[in-house]
């Protein structure tokens, strides 16, 4: 485990054959600051990277041996959250219709300006940040959730299904002031700080 | 002749000339003959009773004549009696051929020969006639076979020659060799080699010279094409073949030869030789038609590194973040990259150039090795590995090497094309070099793709029998007209395993040749 992947630094990771383009990749990149991580294929990437890392994929689209859609479909399979922008040929279009439908965010055509690359590695690194910090808030809620007994649970489901206190000491056979205690405890672990706030929270990692 | 016995009596002696003169008569080969001044038979040896199927005393007293047939039995009278009239001594003449008529009226050819005893009044002859019918049979038997030879040289354009070293006899030259050499029949022989020393083509000499060199002192036969500048100006193919025959003391005695004028074959060699290459360009050109997108990928690929170099450049002089041999490097980088596009422009050029189609000593390997840019391009962009096996001996092969590299590009993108639809992990071609049993070198390209349907082997060698979409269904066939041309064969089989094998051929160069 490489620290929290919220506050670790995001990494531009190249996948390309091609060592003179992978190199020249490097360069550009380092030259605005940016963190990266050269492969020279599907392969070598697969057995290196982490999957908590925070960054961008930039992929070739033609390699030999592994090619860049078949990496993106190994990395689907894993679940990755990590963005990906495909880096294709003249004549590629089709392939990078497939790619983009397989969840790419976006592709480039060689040559390219380095500037519109640039822009859409920041636009990739800004979508995975703001999807790793979605991930983090919902571990957080489970995390919540799982400190729950199975009488706050219970209340729990109840209330965010809009139930009074009333009518949850009925169904649950309890008194109402014991609910009011179960619900407060509730509200304090799940540190919601309304009741809407609570229902988006359960809704949130689709726990209704 | 005249017999001298001394102390012999005058009547034995005239007994002793009687039995011989019978004794000459019984044993000559010849058909003797007497007769008198009009022609009547005295005399027929046994000799003239066999050659003529009558008996002696049959013929005593009839006229002489009966012996021939018209019109030689009316010119017989004629003679003798000019003979007579005139006094003539040699009218009747010695060794006329005429024909002679036997008993059972059949015609033989036969010599004359007519003579006057002497010392006779009225004079008597005797004549001699000789069955010349073998000999005549011989004559015309090789005259006929002449005639046919030189029938036969005609139609073949060949000419003949026999050179005599010893001078014990003439040389010869059959009618046709003048005709091969530009020359007029009957025009004075001074001799093959005078001629030719005129004749043969000053880019063909040296290695005529070396020939003729050898022919003479090695002993073995020559056997050599070249180019003879005729008379009038024309050039003409001959083939030249020669052989000597050499006393025990090893000198030469004698050369027989052929001259073969092979203008015509040689015509139509060259132009079946430019029309197939003419196809073969015509084949690298619809290749790379094929390749181009393969080929703009590989020339994309360096222009995006020296763009993306010169751009990462002017980023880091704008910020001033960076050190000078950084830049340097890269600047390096732009340069390589530039040149590496080159590359792939040059080998593509020189691939479909229409160019002079030219044999040279090539390693094996090195043929491999230069088609591999190419190859790679196409198999890359297909998501294909090529892997190398190279022949550890480094053969030696006498080939055009645009060509062969047209070969193995063509095999390559086969297989490339057999593997579109297997996974990319199993898209591998295996390209090798080896020596086969028969010592020839032998190239393989292998594939894992859908290999070759059994029907479709018999027809996969036809021009324009092809199994994919928008092919020409030419490549294959020109692959083999090449390596045939090459003296090498093409051919595949099944790759155990799944997919094809595709082999070809070329013919080894001794190691002494590799110079």
């Amino acid at each position: 485990m490489r620290g929290n992947s919220n506050t670790a630094r995001p990494t531009i990771f190249i996948v390309d054959d091609d060592a003179a383009v992978r190199d020249a990749l490097k360069l550009l990149l380092r030259s605005v600051g940016q963190a990266v991580e050269t492969y020279a294929s599907a392969q070598e990437f697969l057995e290196g990277y982490g999957e908590d890392r925070p960054g961008c994929l930039v992929l070739d689209i033609r390699m030999p041996g592994m090619s860049g859609l078949e990496l993106q479909q190994k990395l689907n399979e894993k679940h990755s959250i990590l963005p990906i922008i495909f880096i294709t040929g003249h004549g590629d279009v089709p392939m990078a219709v497939e790619a983009m439908q397989a969840g790419a965010v976006d592709f480039i055509q060689k040559p390219f300006r380095d500037q519109d690359l640039i822009d859409r590695i920041n636009q990739a690194l800004e979508k995975d940040g703001a999807n790793r910090a979605a991930l983090g808030e919902r571990n957080d809620i489970r995390r919540r959730l799982e400190t729950l007994t199975p009488r706050e649970r219970e209340v729990l489901d109840l209330v965010v299904h809009g139930k009074a206190n009333k009518v949850i000491a009925g169904d649950l056979n309890l008194s109402q002031r014991t609910v009011e205690i179960h619900r407060a405890r509730v509200m304090e672990k799940m540190q919601a700080s309304s009741l809407a706030h609570l229902v988006r929270m359960v809704l949130e990692v689709g726990q209704v | 002749m005249t017999l001298l016995r001394v102390a012999e009596p005058q009547e034995e002696r005239a007994h002793r000339l009687e039995r011989e003169f019978q004794a000459v008569l019984d044993a000559a080969v010849d058909a003797v003959v007497l007769f008198d001044h009009e022609g009547r038979i005295e005399l027929l040896n046994h000799a003239g009773e066999r050659m003529f199927g009558y008996n002696e005393q049959e013929v005593i007293g009839l006229k002489v004549n009966l012996l021939l047939p018209e019109p030689y039995r009316s010119q017989q009278d004629d003679y003798l009696r000019h003979y007579i009239e005139a006094g003539e001594p040699r009218i009747i003449g010695i060794g006329r051929e005429l024909l002679a008529k036997r008993s059972d009226g059949s015609e033989f050819s036969a010599e004359l020969a007519v003579g006057r005893v002497q010392g006779t009044d009225p004079p008597r002859y005797v004549g001699f006639i000789r069955d010349v019918t073998v000999r005549r049979n011989a004559e015309e038997a090789l005259r006929r076979s002449e005639g046919q030879l030189t029938i036969a040289q005609e139609i073949a354009n060949l000419g003949n020659y026999v050179v005599h070293y010893d001078g014990k006899f003439e040389d010869y030259w059959s009618p046709h060799l003048y005709r091969v050499l530009g020359r007029r029949y009957g025009e004075p022989y001074i001799g093959v080699y005078d001629y030719l020393e005129q004749m043969v083509h000053p880019s063909d000499r040296a290695r005529w010279m070396q020939a003729r060199a050898d022919l003479h002192s090695t002993g073995r036969s020559m056997d050599i094409e070249y180019r003879v500048l005729q008379p009038d100006g024309s050039v003409r193919h001959v083939h030249h073949i020669a052989q000597t025959s050499r006393a025990s003391d090893g000198r030469i005695v004698r050369e027989v030869g052929t001259l073969h004028d092979i203008t015509d074959r040689r015509r139509a060699e060259d132009e079946a030789k430019q029309m197939q290459d003419r196809i073969a360009h015509f084949g690298r050109i619809s290749t790379m038609g094929e390749m181009a997108a393969g080929i703009a990928h590989e020339v994309n690929q360096p222009l995006t590194a020296i763009a993306t170099y010169a751009q990462a450049c002017q980023r880091l002089i704008a910020c001033g973040d960076s050190s000078k041999e950084e830049i340097a490097a890269a600047l390096d980088h732009i340069g390589a990259q530039a040149l590496r596009a080159g590359e792939v422009i040059r080998r593509l050029r020189s691939f479909v150039k229409n160019r002079e189609v030219r044999r040279e000593l090539l390693d094996a390997n090195r043929l491999l090795d230069d088609v591999l840019m190419l190859a790679q391009t196409d198999a890359r962009h297909h998501g294909v590995r090529i892997v190398l096996q190279r022949c550890a001996s480094a053969p030696q092969v006498q080939a055009d090497a645009v060509q062969i590299q047209q070969v193995i590009l063509n095999l390559v993108r086969n297989s490339i094309d057999a593997m579109l639809e297997v996974p990319e992990g199993r898209r591998e071609i295996v390209l090798r070099t080896d020596i086969d049993a028969e010592g020839d070198i032998e190239f393989m390209v292998a594939d894992r793709g859908t290999g070759v349907d059994a029907l479709a082997v018999a027809e996969l060698f036809n021009p324009f029998f092809t199994t994919k979409p928008g092919g020409t269904g030419l490549g294959l066939s020109i692959s083999r007209s090449i390596v045939r041309a090459h003296g090498g064969k093409l051919w595949c089989s099944a790759n155990p395993g799944g997919g094809a094998r595709f082999f070809f051929t070329l013919p080894a160069v001794p190691a002494t040749a590799g110079g």
